[in-house]
């Protein structure tokens, strides 16, 4: 059916540029975000060496943090350009088909059922990463801003969410680090050594095997062209990435107002 | 002491010959044993005259040299402290017993009462004069070259004490290195001839007594540690648990407190006792004020800053920002409402834009529970729950794949 060796474009430039972003932040903030974590741990102190000091393994965290919260609005705005106004499909999104694809597998995994589920481009396995990725992202940047800013939020909450944060904070980083050392690597290291977040390229027999109806739908050329871009969904793209970039931008300007205060600390701390 | 020098003949002697010859005095008759004692080349054939067969060391040891300038005992007669100097070759007790006695009976009155008198109750002091004062040579302690000037109190001490720390501690550094005399010496906190060991209840450096002696120098700071909640508990019942200023500052090693690394480790100091559950269960307090300290952002950063830094400057608030340290209160002496009070003063000498609703931020130490900050802890609960849970999902389902996937393998 297929030539041996044959290779089949899954990822563009845009899959593996985010891949590699989201990578260096991940594993950086994992790196400088575990060591607060167990402060008065011994690996956590020799990590904290290592870098350089607790300022300069905060000052990491915080730029990786801050790349990472780019990449999230990005990938909004990413979003709805492509879904929005280019009207691609979105593969992504969990459809209840997702739920009988993994019954089905649990079923074959166990001998219950003759034939594995034939998935699409996205298995159960990818949508739930990427939902997890994105909800814990937003849960990390969300918690991150607080945790960055107390003083200022406190004139909106109670100090409790503070500490509520850094609780959240900490809990949704185990839980990314330990979902992405299991399922993660599972899926793409130990089941297939799947590279093609890298090289854009994924073997055809490999792809047959997971994504079918997709190779299917390839082979006989079916994938549709972009959508012609018509004015008023551009302007609704437009309207949405203004009030996006703007909200953040207020949002972080209005933070940084309470950040002069730090810096009039008398270290010697007399009484 | 000086006053009784003119009781004694000799010296009433001694000092009229200077007066009126004007000469450098040394008794006349020292120089009979300056004969023998002169140099080393005298000693050494005055003893192969007697055939006695002396050491290097000894030899060294027994010459003598006229009294310098400035030497104290000016005057005093190598016969008067060696009554039996004339008999040769010299008998072997031919040292005057307690011969310092006849001119300071005071000073050996007290050293009897010390802990270096002799413990059996005689005359052989553990530390006999010439210990501390060297026998030969005393001069008065405001000669830089006496014994027992500032500077040279600790060696003098630590011939027989081991307690080397005090070299490097602030007072020795400032004795030894920045040229202070007026800074603690060894005899400054223990006393010196009525110096008594700390367990005796006289003792200047006992529990009780320890601000006292500390007070004499650092007056104000010893008045407000004796007022706090630690001193007051020590005046009031002799309270064994409670810090006297050694147990924070250390006795010997003093560290200096204005330096980065005495506020790094402090958190350390204040824990040595307040995570003690022994110590604290007597009193009823907590002994997670450490771990919830270290848990929070400060002690986070305090720990993690020590690591990598010990000896730089903090600038996150440690136990005595908000406690106070000479001072330090107990919480329960003051209301809720003015505890809070104090906590936001505190917090806004950092986090200037703090208002009443940050001081939530911080737990007091707390550790959350359903009800005390019920927010954080139904947070940790449900992380506690989903972490587990979704990790152990997870885990089977990739079991049961990897058992699907060799099956499938073998049948193909």
């Amino acid at each position: 059916m297929s030539a041996v060796g044959e290779q089949i474009r899954r990822f563009g430039r845009r899959h593996i540029v985010n891949h590699l972003v989201m990578l260096v932040c991940f594993l950086g903030l994992v790196l400088t975000g575990l060591p607060q974590k167990y402060a008065g741990e011994m690996w956590a102190k020799g990590i904290v060496l290592v870098i350089g000091g607790v300022e300069r393994v905060r000052f990491i965290h915080h730029i990786l943090g801050t790349l990472m919260a780019l990449q999230l609005v990005w990938h909004a705005i990413e979003a709805g350009w492509l879904h929005l106004v280019r009207r691609n499909a979105m593969p992504m999104v969990p459809l209840l088909d997702d739920v009988k694809n993994l019954m089905q597998q649990i079923k074959f995994n166990l001998g219950l059922e003759k034939r594995p589920p034939r998935m699409d481009r996205y298995t159960f396995a990818e949508k739930l990463e990427y939902l997890a990725l994105v909800w814990g992202t937003v849960v990390m940047v969300l918690t991150g801003l607080v945790l960055l800013y107390p003083v200022r939020w406190t004139s909106l909450f109670p100090g409790e969410v503070v500490l509520a944060a850094k609780a959240a904070h900490g809990g949704e980083a185990i839980l990314a680090f330990l979902s992405i050392l299991t399922w993660h690597f599972y899926f793409v290291h130990v089941r297939h050594w799947n590279t093609s977040m890298f090289t854009g390229k994924l073997g055809a027999e490999e792809y047959a095997e997971e994504h079918p109806l997709e190779l299917a739908r390839l082979r006989r050329g079916e994938e549709t062209a972009p959508a012609p871009l018509r004015a008023w969904r551009v302007g609704v793209f437009l309207v949405f990435t203004l009030i996006l970039v703007l909200g953040s931008v207020f949002l972080v300007a209005w933070l940084r107002g309470s950040v002069a205060g730090i810096e009039a600390f008398k270290a010697a701390g007399t009484s | 002491m000086k006053s009784k020098r003119f009781l004694n003949p000799a010296y009433c002697l001694a000092a009229l010959t200077l007066a009126i010859s004007g000469i450098p005095v040394w008794a006349a008759d020292d120089r009979a044993c300056l004969e023998c004692h002169g140099s080393k080349q005298q000693v050494a054939d005055a003893a192969s005259a007697m055939d006695l067969k002396l050491t290097a060391e000894r030899i060294e040891r027994l010459v003598k040299h006229p009294a310098e300038q400035g030497d104290a005992h000016t005057g005093i007669a190598c016969a008067d402290c060696h009554p039996k100097a004339n008999e040769i070759p010299h008998p072997a007790d031919m040292l005057k017993e307690s011969p310092c006695v006849t001119c300071h009976e005071d000073a050996l009155k007290q050293v009897d009462q010390s802990a270096h008198r002799d413990p059996k109750g005689g005359s052989q002091l553990r530390a006999p004069c010439w210990a501390c004062h060297r026998a030969h040579d005393v001069r008065p302690i405001k000669d830089p070259a006496s014994a027992m000037a500032p500077v040279n109190v600790a060696s003098r001490c630590l011939a027989c004490h081991a307690k080397k720390e005090y070299l490097v501690g602030v007072h020795g550094q400032a004795v030894q290195l920045a040229g202070l005399d007026v800074a603690a010496t060894c005899v400054s906190c223990h006393g010196s001839h009525d110096i008594l060991a700390p367990s005796e209840k006289g003792s200047r450096v006992a529990r009780r007594n320890i601000s006292f002696t500390c007070g004499k120098c650092h007056g104000r700071v010893a008045e407000a540690y004796r007022k706090s909640v630690h001193g007051a508990a020590l005046t009031a019942n002799d309270n064994p648990d409670v810090p006297t200023c050694v147990d924070c500052h250390e006795a010997h090693g003093t560290l200096d407190p204005l330096l980065p690394k005495f506020r790094l480790a402090s958190p350390k100091t204040c824990g040595r006792c307040h995570a003690n559950e022994k110590i604290m269960a007597k009193y009823g307090l907590s002994t997670q004020v450490y771990s919830t300290y270290v848990a929070d952002f400060h002690g986070t950063t305090a720990e993690l800053f020590r690591a990598a830094s010990p000896d730089q400057p903090l600038n996150q608030a440690v136990c005595y920002d908000c406690h106070g340290y000479h001072d330090v209160e107990s919480v329960r002496s003051s209301g809720d409402a003015q505890i809070q009070q104090r906590l936001l003063t505190r917090c806004q000498a950092c986090h200037k834009a703090a208002t009443a609703s940050f001081l939530s931020a911080w737990t007091g130490h707390y550790v959350p529970s359903p009800t005390k900050f019920p927010m954080i802890y139904w947070v940790r609960v449900f992380y506690r729950m989903v972490i587990p849970g979704t990790i152990g999902f997870f885990l089977v389902y990739i079991a049961v794949d990897i058992i699907g996937r060799r099956r499938t393998r073998r049948s193909s």
